[in-house]
């Protein structure tokens, strides 16, 4: 198990540092530069940390264009842009480079155990080839135990390739192959190109619904919106213009990205980054150059494979070197280290793991957790930090009307997204003139062709705060269009940032009433200013300080909550003056806007998911700490965590507790909060022991207008603690963060691809709580697999014991190698396999993730009970069966000792038993075969109970029942497979493996009891004293 | 305000701090800060030590009582419990030869005719062999089952018959067993199976077509001198390969080609010794190595030589 080629640098050694932006001192473009040496990628991978510089925005346009030879009108010639594409490349990014598949699949042909087994299989062929070229009659064994081994490595090898090489496929899936296209103006001409063949300095049209490009800076714009939440996380779309407004190129109006989307409008601009010199092409080349290191599983395999490996190597070269002493040949010497090296390397073990994790991987897929990398599945388990993006994830990421002011009261609408939250009265008067306004003052739409579609799921044409109040309405009032048809609209003052509200002018539905309504909505303090009159209970009030009182503190409460608060207000225009078919002029407005009637606010919010509270609730009782990161506004952020729970009720930010003292922020002790709120800015400020005493005091946490840079530098602050983090995110700027986490989880329907691309993980329904099923998982699967370790781990003592008696004791072998194959990759595989199963002993989501440090998935105490405890019953057992058959047969137990060299050699044809029979060469090796299948059978035999026994590591067999069917059908499965390959013609040449009659099974009888009934024992002593001595040594 | 007490510490899992190396080495065999030796305080050693004693002495404990039970319930010292068929060993018996290599793995016999020194080994060798049949008078108890058999008269049960390994000559120990004189005596002994008994060829028309004929001829004129003499698990050698045949010689049986049936069945009794064939090599040729098999004829003794089944193969050189 390596690490999957998460650690290319590839991105990170071409892509220069910012302070060099690719030019010259005149401003001429360099050519395109090699790729620095490679110990520049410390350095390099700073400067991506760094904030972007560039300076395009800053510059006049005549500069711009003069920088890039290009004409706002004409555009490129065809020459230029053919040159620019040659020197920079087509306009795509960068794929990141994979590890070529052979490396992959060599990684799974040597690692893990697979040397080891190699060099087993290595020393069979030599001592093959020594005894090949030194007798007349080699005997084939060691050939076919090396050819054996050697396929053994190749097949667990090509599956694990195989396996993960499917988990790495589930991304091509995800893979965009439709093709962009932009509107290009080259040589004065408009030509539509694929986005790929933009270069640098091309003038592109982008209207609504297009995604943009490549970053251009916008010359020409025409109410142009963007959506850049997937690169920034903010929620709302942000007007774009010709203007240069911010010195930081984020925030500055008279620019656009690459991939985000045009929601709104039409734009003209020039190209001024290209591909991989992109913001989003950075930030990907960010994520990709990131080194992160092996998951928690692997760390865990790669522990317990050193431990197994050090214990074989040491067993083998100890015996080596006492067979020497002991006089033995050299060659036989060989083939005792063989011997105890496939004894000891649980050769299916690791495919086993593999098995249950891609059961696992398949469980989680079926409850929307699709896992991109097998290993990651039981990371999620060990988190103990999460790092939640909060739109998209959190969020429903779709702006819903919360609350609502009227009759001088706040009243809650449903946000949720099934429409199962409160309801309000829609009866009253002032709700219904409210409703008006804000059917009526809108220019949403739905778009067409989505009949079946839930009202909260359609899509809008429009604004999302219009869309917000355009589906509040539907659901409030129902058919909207026909209000909007029977309330034919006279005239529009579309919303501008200038004025700051919307006014439309209507003919009233009612055909007794010739009068006009003017409709406003907008700003609410641009709205207050126009109001003389105010509409409560269904009268009109005069607009007085009481009232504005009224409307300052609902608004403030609102405002308050994040939420974006629209105020509305209407006129019933005279019919004396404004009759019907009165020309409306709406550039020099003839009709009052002033002196209007105030009727109330609505407030809109991205709101909460429904089952996010209940996951938040579930992460942190099982100890998990869920920061919110954000690039949203602190307010927003705040609000969207306190009704989440990220900040539970009760905890106070620093600010809280300096507003409820009344005494100024920096007199707080900042460890009395638990909460904190930190902005962006604050957090450029900080050094990393400050962010660390932030993140380890503080235990709710959000964090608010975060930089992609800075999201990577908490994800490392929280793993500089220790932490194993966990990352939740969907847009582009949550990607370095998530290829950073132990475990990045992004959304499978709003996700970027990028953002997809760096993680590990995808929630196709793109719910936060399907992490706590992944959280959950996680755990079951570290435990099941201690259980499965432990299970497979024990049959190790009854293997290598016979070859340590065998070499000791002078004793014909108990258990040949053949054998120790059978077991290991035969018939402990699919009990060991079916432990994946098992259920929970007890609620693992209330307890405390486990401490990477101390909790190993193989600890002393486990192989303390697996070798030193059980695997020691089950070799009793092994060897009781292997007297009873030799005395038996005639070779009464003491007869045995001592007689190795004469039974082993094929000269010895006449060897005497303790009866004066005398055995042939081939009588005495089926008897020796014999007892290998015995001592196969009994290990069968005593592995019931132990499989019985790993099902639960406190709780008693009869509490946790025998449900499980796979492991079941595993008890069956594992003792058909023995009785098949022992009463099997043709096994005995094939195998050596020889018909047992019945009796023999019994023996190992008492000796499986006995297990069941010592760990029954011993767990019942746990249950009774926890935290004991016993428990302190045996509980693993 | 509820609080759960769980929400008020996350504690983070803090990094162990890293000593090092060398230092966490020689912690680890003493750390004076915690007085663990290999990583465990003697108090706490104690514990686990007593513990697995008490472990193991009682799984020592049950499978002593497992063998002990086993043993006393279902094995008969004197007896098999499992036999011939019901056995793994069968009911086809091999061969053996002597005197046997120093080399367990080898069957080569190799020696220098004329150097005392040379086959002063081998014959020590047949000399041990053989002394359990010349001390068979002197042992106690053994020699009171000593019954006078021969074809007409089987040993009642208990009884065993004598072997008389003093006229055998030349193979005796006072000639050397004519190693010296080049000429080498190889004893041959058929596998001894409690309760076996050999199903004899009862006529001539019964042999094998395989038999060679030197033993069919051999057969005949015992039989036809006397007919009890039918009654016998028939022995020959022979060189493996036509150069062997040829490079052998003449070959001697001593006393008969073959093991009385008398002799069995084998039940394990007081003081029984194997009957023994001698083969006398008569003239091999020296100085080069020869192949031998030597087949036992009955009509249960399977034969294979691949498996070396109712055969035995040995190598003889003499230079």
């Amino acid at each position: 198990m390596g690490e999957h080629g998460r650690t290319d640098s590839y991105r990170v050694a071409t892509i220069g540092p910012i302070k060099d932006d690719n030019r010259t001192a005149d401003g001429q473009y360099k050519t395109r530069r090699k790729p620095p040496a490679k110990k520049r990628k410390a350095g390099d991978l700073d400067d991506l940390k760094q904030e972007l510089d560039i300076d395009f925005h800053k510059v006049t346009p005549e500069e711009l264009y003069q920088r890039f030879q290009t004409h706002p009108e004409n555009g490129l010639s065809h020459a230029k842009a053919k040159e620019n594409l040659e020197r920079d490349g087509p306009n795509a990014l960068t794929p990141p480079k994979q590890t070529p598949e052979w490396v992959k699949f060599c990684k799974n042909l040597f690692g893990g155990f697979a040397l080891l087994l190699w060099i087993g299989a290595i020393l069979c062929f030599i001592a093959y080839g020594i005894q090949a070229s030194t007798v007349e009659e080699p005997a084939d064994d060691n050939m076919y135990l090396g050819i054996v081994l050697s396929a053994v490595v190749i097949v667990t090898g090509i599956f694990s390739y195989y396996q993960e090489s499917k988990s790495s496929k589930i991304m091509e899936s995800f893979k965009n192959m439709v093709p962009q296209f932009a509107t290009v103006i080259r040589e004065g001409e408009k030509l539509t190109l694929r986005a790929e063949d933009l270069v640098l300095g091309d003038i592109v049209e982008v209207k609504f619904g297009d995604r943009i490009p490549a970053d251009i800076r916008i010359i020409e714009a025409r109410g142009f919106k963007v959506d850049n939440s997937s690169l920034t996380g903010e929620s709302e779309p942000q007007s774009r213009g010709a203007d240069f407004t911010h010195e930081n190129p984020l925030e500055t109006k008279n620019l656009a990205f690459f991939s985000t989307n045009a929601v709104e409008g039409t734009a003209k601009g020039v190209v001024i980054c290209c591909g991989d010199n992109t913001v989003m092409g950075r930030i990907a080349g960010l994520a990709s150059g990131l080194d992160t290191g092996e998951t928690p599983i692997a760390k865990e395999i790669h522990h317990f494979i050193h431990l197994i490996t050090g214990v074989a190597v040491f067993l083998g070269v100890t015996f080596f070197l006492i067979a020497f002493i002991l006089g033995y040949h050299w060659l036989d010497a060989v083939i005792f280290l063989i011997g105890i090296i496939v004894a000891n390397v649980p050769e299916g073990l690791l495919a086993t793991v593999t098995v249950c994790l891609t059961l696992t991987a398949k469980r989680m897929a079926s409850k929307n957790c699709l896992v991109k990398n097998l290993e990651a599945v039981e990371t999620l388990g060990s988190t103990s930090t999460i790092c939640s993006d909060k739109t998209g994830t959190l969020t429903q990421n779709r702006m819903t009307v919360a609350h609502m002011w009227f009759d001088n009261q706040i009243i809650e609408a449903d946000t949720t997204e099934d429409q199962s939250g409160v309801q309000y009265d829609r009866t009253s008067p002032g709700f219904k003139a409210l409703a008006k306004i804000a059917t009526l003052c809108n220019r949403a739409e739905f778009k067409g062709g989505q009949d079946g579609v839930p009202i909260l799921k359609k899509e809008v044409a429009g604004d999302a705060s219009e869309a917000a109040l355009l589906k509040c309405m539907e659901l409030a009032l129902g058919d909207v269009l026909s209000i909007r048809k029977r309330n034919k609209k006279a005239c529009e003052i579309p919303f501008n940032s200038t004025n700051k509200y919307q006014i439309s002018i209507h003919e009233s539905d009612d055909p007794s009433d010739p009068r006009h309504l003017l409709v406003m909505k907008g700003a609410p303090e641009r709205i207050l200013e126009r109001c003389s009159t105010i509409f409560i209970g269904g009268k009109e009030k005069v607009l007085d300080e009481e009232m504005k009182e009224a409307f300052n503190n609902a608004y403030l409460e609102l405002g308050g909550l994040g939420e974006r608060v629209l105020g509305f207000c209407d006129l019933q225009l005279p019919s004396d003056k404004y009759p019907i078919g009165y020309k409306f002029n709406t550039d020099d407005p003839n009709f009052p806007t002033d002196n209007l009637r105030f009727v109330g606010l609505m407030s809109m919010i991205d709101p909460p998911r429904a089952a996010v509270p209940d996951a938040v609730a579930k992460c942190r009782s099982a100890g998990i700490k869920v920061i919110m990161v954000t690039g949203d506004h602190p307010i927003t952020a705040k609000a969207i965590a306190k009704s989440v729970g990220i900040i539970s009720e009760g905890n106070e930010t620093v600010e809280d507790i300096a507003a409820r003292l009344n005494i100024p922020v920096s007199e707080v002790n900042p460890r009395e909060a638990k909460a904190a709120v930190v902005h962006g800015t604050e957090l450029r400020e900080l050094n990393s022991d400050q962010l660390d005493e932030i993140l380890k005091y503080h235990t709710e946490i959000v964090f608010a207008r975060t930089s992609p840079q800075q999201k990577l530098i908490i994800v490392e602050g929280c793993q500089r603690l220790g932490a194993i983090v966990a990352v939740t995110g969907d847009g582009v700027n949550d990607s370095p963060a998530l290829k950073k986490a132990d475990i990045g989880v992004a959304m499978g329907i709003a996700g970027s691809d990028v953002s997809k691309q760096a993680a590990d993980m995808i929630l196709l329904d793109d719910n936060f709580a399907s992490i706590v099923t992944g959280v959950e998982e996680g755990r079951l699967i570290f435990d099941n697999l201690k259980k499965s370790i432990a299970y497979t781990l024990t049959s190790n003592i009854p293997e290598i014991s016979p070859f340590l008696a065998f070499i000791l004791c002078d004793i014909p072998l108990p258990l040949g190698t053949v054998t120790i194959l059978c077991i290991d990759l035969g018939t402990d595989m699919v009990p060991a396999i079916s432990l994946a199963y098992e259920e929970a002993e007890s609620d693992i989501m209330k307890r405390q993730p486990r401490n990477p440090f101390t909790d190993k998935l193989v600890n002393e105490r486990l192989i303390s009970m697996a070798y030193g405890q059980i695997g020691m019953i089950q070799a009793a057992a092994g060897f009781f069966v292997y007297f009873v058959i030799m005395a038996e047969n005639g070779f009464l137990p003491t007869h045995l000792f001592g007689i190795r060299k004469q039974w082993d050699s094929k000269a010895i044809n006449d060897l005497t038993d303790s009866y004066g029979q005398e055995w042939t060469y081939r009588d005495r090796k089926a008897l020796e075969f014999t007892c290998h299948t015995a001592f196969f059978v009994s290990i069968v035999v005593v592995q019931w109970a132990d499989l019985i026994i790993c099902k639960t590591r406190r709780n008693s067999i009869i509490h946790q029942g025998m449900r499980n069917w796979a492991l079941n059908f595993g008890l069956i499965f594992e003792t058909a497979l023995a009785a098949f390959l022992s009463y099997t013609p043709g096994m005995d040449k094939g195998l050596r493996m020889y018909p047992l009659k019945f009796v023999w099974w019994l023996p190992a009888i008492p000796f499986m009891l006995s297990i069941f009934i010592y760990d029954e024992i011993r767990r019942f002593y746990l249950r009774r004293n926890p935290g004991g001595w016993l428990e302190q040594e045996t509980y693993y | 305000m509820i609080r759960n007490p769980r929400l008020e510490e996350f504690q983070m899992d803090m990094k162990p701090s890293r000593r090092p190396g060398k230092q966490r080495f020689t912690n680890f065999f003493y750390n004076e800060e915690t007085g663990e030796i290999l990583g465990r305080t003697p108090e706490s050693w104690g514990k686990i030590l007593i513990f697995y004693s008490i472990f193991y002495a009682v799984l020592i404990a049950l499978f002593a009582i497992c063998m002990v039970t086993f043993l006393q319930h279902f094995i008969n010292p004197r007896v098999p419990r499992l036999q011939q068929e019901y056995s793994v060993i069968g009911t086809s018996p091999g061969l053996g030869f002597r005197p046997l290599p120093p080399d367990v793995r080898s069957t080569l016999i190799w020696y220098k005719g004329t150097g005392y020194e040379s086959y002063k080994y081998w014959e020590d060798q047949l000399i041990d062999f053989l002394s359990v049949y010349r001390r068979k008078g002197q042992t106690a108890g053994a020699g009171q089952n000593i019954y006078n058999c021969d074809f007409n008269n089987s040993p009642p049960p208990g009884k065993v018959c004598d072997v008389d390994i003093r006229d055998l000559y030349p193979c005796t120990d006072e000639n050397h067993f004519s190693f010296h004189k080049s000429s080498p005596c190889i004893f041959l002994k058929l596998n001894k199976i409690y309760g076996w008994r050999p199903e004899v060829y009862q006529s001539m028309e019964e042999l094998p077509q395989e038999m060679p004929l030197e033993l069919q001829q051999h057969i005949w004129n015992l039989t036809h001198y006397n007919s009890n003499f039918g009654d016998m698990v028939w022995v020959s050698c022979q060189g493996e390969t036509p150069a062997d045949k040829e490079n052998i010689g003449p070959i001697n049986y001593l006393p008969y080609p073959g093991f009385p049936g008398y002799f069995y069945p084998y039940e394990n009794a007081e003081g029984y010794l194997s009957p023994l064939v001698a083969i006398h090599l008569q003239r091999p040729k020296t100085g080069i190595l020869i192949n031998i098999e030597c087949r036992a004829w009955a009509k249960n003794i399977k034969y294979d030589r691949r498996e070396r089944v109712g055969v035995v193969h040995f190598e003889l050189m003499v230079e």
